[in-house]
């Protein structure tokens, strides 16, 4: 342990700097209960940016059982999964457009809006988006692999986009290679007519679990398109939900859309499509409305299936260079569960992601119970290690288990059912199984290869599997 | 299952179908499974642990 003049040094890894983005060396540094990313390019500065605040759980205690690895490859240059990556892909994403009806100041994915014909209140919008100021980072890739770290050509142009067929290929090139699990993403997956068509094609290339990652609002203003979705075989929904109040939508999608949120999730719940909502926190817009989102989730369970956090990230697009003001920890999401439920939920229902790197995110399982109660099922010392084999298969499953509506819904219990009961707790979990997870996306400023190099989350982008921190890194 | 028909190896009683407590993966579970009404023994079924009481398993089996 190196004790620098400004706190001491808990971890050493590697990193890029935020403005070339070439590999620079990087610690981990604990000051005051705070610990901050800091990193020095030789020709553009020192960098420090806050990684982890509190001691409750500390950085270390959440890493504890997993064995740091030598980042000496050359990632995130040139990254496709090389052999030096440390995971499987368990789910693929696939992007089936750029377009989006919404235009937020914060997209990861940098989607292009006003290109939805029946979307509304996009002039206004437009001014909005206008505003926003480049962070200052070139817009054009600096890891010179442009092919694999962009998109592809075909979607390079803007408003084109992979016809169906081509889809199905790629569907069926992941499917081979036992990449059964995929996401549907943009953009806004729902800007397209076809995406009936698109989630057959996945179905019938031999995908099993196909996720749609949606803002939700056709999928809460046209009920016969979101059937359409679920007869063409979608599993389940990830639904962009920043709150239980509409101020955080204006402050973050800028417009009011608790309304058509709510009705995607009645109209999901009433097709059997699992909803899983998915907050992006940000410090000062919606970190006090942590408890709220996930009393809502657990109210509308068993048509909301649970609720997965993401702290802000600051990649794709954003209005200014962040400061640490900006940036909210997992640990602060894990203590603000338990205080803002007055304690439902205990940090100790919660462990380290096991699939990905364990400061990656969290996870915690539990079934609704009548009554507004809660069974608990996460046991810290059952939990998986990091380092299985198979834990991108075992992940595969338990998400497809818990994000996926039960066709039989399981027949109505009284408030004094006895879960004891083997057949009774069976019906309860897979009708009223719900999630609360979580999962913290690295940008420029705080990306840790050792993360990286455990991904599981990758894009499928011209025939390569990029981790999806890398796939948005510039 | 004709329970009366499976007798205890230890008491030669025949079994009897009772609702019994588990301790199973760290989690307390009840099922009626036959059982020696003398020495209280409880007989596990093969479609029970291959049934049940594996689905039990997989639903706890964490991420």
């Amino acid at each position: 342990m190196k004790i620098s003049s400004l706190g001491v040094v808990v971890h050493k890894t590697v990193s890029v700097c935020p403005v070339c983005l070439e590999n620079i060396g990087a610690s981990v540094v604990l000051r005051s209960d705070e610990y901050f990313f800091k990193k020095k390019c030789p020709e553009h500065g020192a960098f420090s940016t806050v990684v982890w605040r509190g001691k409750s759980p500390s950085y270390e205690q959440w890493g504890a059982g997993y064995t740091p690895r030598d980042v000496k490859s050359d990632c995130p240059r040139g990254c496709g999964l090389c052999s030096r990556h440390l995971q499987k892909t368990c789910c693929a994403l696939v992007e089936v457009t750029r377009r989006c009806n919404l235009s937020c100041p914060i997209c990861f994915a940098e989607s292009i809006s006003g290109h939805f014909a029946s979307g509304s209140g996009k002039a206004a919008h437009s001014a909005h988006f206008g505003q926003l100021r480049d962070s200052g980072r070139n817009s054009t890739s600096k890891l010179g692999v442009q092919s694999s770290l962009n998109l592809p050509p075909d979607l390079s142009g803007g408003d084109a986009e992979l016809p169906v067929g081509e889809l199905f290929e790629i569907f069926k090139s992941l499917a081979a290679k036992g990449n059964t699990f995929v996401q549907l993403s943009g953009g806004e997956p729902t800007v397209r007519d076809d995406l009936p068509e698109i989630i057959a094609a996945a179905r019938a290339a031999g995908c099993e679990n196909i996720q749609l990652n949606s803002n939700g609002i056709r999928l809460g203003s046209e009920p016969l398109y979101t059937k359409k979705l679920k007869d063409a075989g979608l599993s389940f929904v990830f639904m962009q939900f920043d709150g239980t109040r509409d101020d955080a939508y204006l402050k973050l999608r800028g417009e009011a859309l608790l309304d058509v949120k709510c009705a995607a999730i009645d109209i999901c719940g009433e097709n059997l499509i699992g909803v899983t909502l998915v907050p992006t926190v940000v410090p000062g817009v919606n970190d006090d409305n942590i408890g709220d989102i996930i009393k809502f989730g657990l109210e509308r369970s068993p048509a909301v299936r649970g609720v997965h956090f993401q702290p802000v990230s600051y990649f794709g697009r954003y209005p200014h260079e962040p400061s640490n003001e900006d940036r909210i920890t997992l640990p602060e999401i894990l203590r603000a569960i338990e205080v803002q439920t007055n304690r439902k939920f205990s940090m100790s229902d919660f462990v380290p992601s096991a699939c990905d790197h364990p400061r990656c995110g969290f996870h915690g399982d539990f079934v609704v119970l009548p009554g507004s109660r809660v069974m608990k099922l996460t046991k810290r010392a059952s939990s998986s290690c990091c380092d299985d084999d198979d834990a991108h298969l075992k992940n595969r499953k338990f998400v497809a288990r818990r994000w996926k509506r039960a066709e039989d819904v399981g027949k109505a219990v009284g408030k004094d059912a006895d879960f004891q009961d083997m057949d009774t707790f069976l019906s309860r979990v897979k009708s009223h199984g719900f999630t609360i997870t979580a999962m913290a996306f690295q940008d420029a400023y705080n990306l840790d290869l050792e993360r990286l190099r455990r991904c599981s989350l990758h894009v499928a982008q011209g025939g390569r599997l990029i981790p999806f921190c890398a796939n948005y890194l510039d | 299952m004709d329970t009366g028909r499976i007798k205890c190896v230890l008491c030669n009683e025949g079994l009897v179908q009772k609702k019994t407590l588990f301790e199973y993966m760290g989690r307390n579970f009840s099922h009626e499974v036959p059982c020696c009404p003398k020495c209280g023994k409880v007989f596990i079924p093969p479609e029970l642990a291959e049934g049940r009481m594996a689905e039990v398993e997989e639903q706890l089996e964490d991420k």
